[in-house]
């Protein structure tokens, strides 16, 4: 369901998961519309002498994956914070799921806080954070 | 940044560094950029992949991917060992769309320890204000830390 | 009775939650646990006080905290003004044998967490400084783990005879309650709960969430 004001909101809920787009193609597309092209981020062999599991997506991608999603839920929502953790890499060409949740409603300030993880097929955690966008309300 | 043996007294650096603004540029943001950038992130809504939308703005992500110039302020002193992204946190006020001049302002806003295996581990986290004409656009804080080598 | 015994609000620094959503979500999402204990990084929180929170959400809300030392990070629970002044809880360098001692001291109990994990793990430095004397318990779950980090903390638990607790290691509010620690009496207190872990009659849980 899409959300299109505060009252359509409610705690608990999940945002619409997805899968984003981690081959090497989109994120040096990204990378390059970045300026964040290195090979750190687009060449998994050259990643891999400097000892990283292969080519990483940036850390940005994923808050912008995040934010994304919220737009997705949440078509006019203004996103006032996103707020990540980087706890472990995420490596291109992997499967990775976007995840947000509702976690707190402030109905007077029109503001929703919302659980962000990146996670990967073993459901182990490799971001964090939370996010906190404005919807407005009925009237 | 400047090279020291011993170990490096962070309450000094904080007394010294903090709130200074040691980098200061200004950019434009490009419209199939910025497209290309929200696109690949799978954004779907126009104003952000149609660079004709009457609407069209950057992502609001997008101040995570400024880097400022100069990394550190000057005579900071040199940590050994790997730095790596320990965390960003973007608070966008404005939109920000393409063509209009943006000036970036870094300060170092906070810097603490925390334990590793072999050593410190030393966060720095740097704060980028965004502005337009002194109208703020928004905030991008990055967390570095670097697992610092025991000192020799 | 099912205690969350590690989790961080936005006390911690990279704690993102706040005690009150905790509270929420556990009973918004039916969450199987019946409390948690708050292990801020570094420090004890002296100032909060979650009692009327705790009662109106029908949970036990306790406060430890979450030290650090040669060996990694170690869970402390049962903190008192005289547990404080023993050592310095934001020192990110303290010796375990101290921090073991002080808690024996003080009624207190210190458990070593997520053992398996790199660099904060205790099984990542017993090449380097050998078993520590005087560990009982150590967290065989936790919510953060990746990989086989749990695996190795069950392997390291056996291996030494230690007991094992499960903790969310909760810095989000949707985090709350991945592991757990189940005891078979009622806890109200942090008094309590140390006396529960000194007698040892408590197991780690793993609990699956509804997506």
């Amino acid at each position: 369901m899409s959300i299109n004001t505060l009252d359509d909101v409610e705690f608990g809920e999940n945002l619409p998961a997805f899968q984003p787009d981690t081959s090497l193609a989109n994120v040096k597309r990204f990378a390059v519309a970045a300026g964040w092209n290195t090979p750190r981020f687009t060449d998994h062999e050259a990643a891999r002498r400097e000892g990283l599991p292969g080519a990483l997506v940036p850390g940005i991608m994923s808050q912008g994956f995040l934010s994304a999603m919220i737009h997705r839920w949440a078509p006019s929502a203004e996103v006032r914070l996103v707020d990540t953790i980087f706890r472990a890499p995420c490596v291109v060409d992997e499967t990775y799921h976007i995840n947000g949740v509702v976690t707190d409603i402030d109905e007077e300030a029109g503001e929703v806080e919302i659980d962000l993880t990146v996670t990967n097929d073993a459901q182990e955690t490799r971001v964090f954070g939370t996010a906190k966008v404005l919807i407005q309300g009925t009237d | 940044m400047s090279d020291e043996t011993g170990p490096i007294d962070v309450e000094a650096l904080r007394d010294k560094f903090l709130n200074v603004v040691f980098d200061e540029y200004e950019l434009t943001l490009d419209a199939e950029k910025l497209a290309d950038y929200a696109t690949a992130c799978g954004e779907t809504a126009a104003k952000f992949t149609d660079p004709q939308d009457p609407d069209f703005q950057a992502p609001p992500t997008i101040g995570s991917s400024f880097q400022p110039k100069v990394r550190y302020p000057e005579g900071f002193p040199t940590f050994r060992g790997l730095g790596m992204d320990a965390g960003k946190a973007v608070a966008p006020d404005k939109p920000m769309r393409p063509g209009v001049p943006i000036t970036v302002r870094t300060h170092m806003h906070d810097i603490y320890t925390k334990t590793g295996r072999s050593g410190r581990m030393v966060f720095f986290v740097n704060r980028m204000e965004f502005s337009n004409s002194g109208e703020i656009l928004g905030t991008a804080d990055t967390s570095v830390v670097i697992r610092e080598k025991p000192q020799t | 009775m099912i205690l969350d015994l590690h989790a961080h609000s936005i006390k911690s620094d990279d704690g993102r939650a706040k005690v009150q959503n905790y509270c929420q979500w556990i009973k918004t999402r039916n969450i199987a646990i019946d409390g948690f204990v708050l292990t801020e990084h570094r420090q004890f929180d002296d100032e909060s006080d979650y009692s009327q929170l705790a009662q109106k959400h029908g949970l036990t809300i306790l406060k430890g905290a979450e030290v650090e030392t040669e060996y990694g990070h170690v869970l402390v629970f049962g903190v008192t003004q005289a547990l404080q002044e023993a050592f310095d809880f934001s020192d990110i360098h303290l010796p375990l044998a101290k921090v073991l001692a002080a808690c024996e001291t003080h009624n207190a109990v210190a458990v070593p967490c997520h053992p398996g994990r790199k660099r904060v793990g205790m099984a990542a430095h017993l090449d380097e400084f050998g078993i520590p004397a005087g560990v009982r318990i150590v967290e065989v779950f936790n919510g953060g783990s990746r990989g086989d980090e749990d695996a190795v903390a069950h392997a390291l638990a056996e291996e030494q005879s230690y007991m094992g607790i499960g903790g969310s290691d909760a810095h989000i509010v949707s985090h709350i309650g991945r592991c757990a620690t189940e005891f078979p009496q009622q806890i109200n207190n942090e008094t309590e709960l140390v006396a529960a872990l000194q007698e040892g009659n408590f197991h780690a849980l793993k609990l699956n969430q509804e997506a």
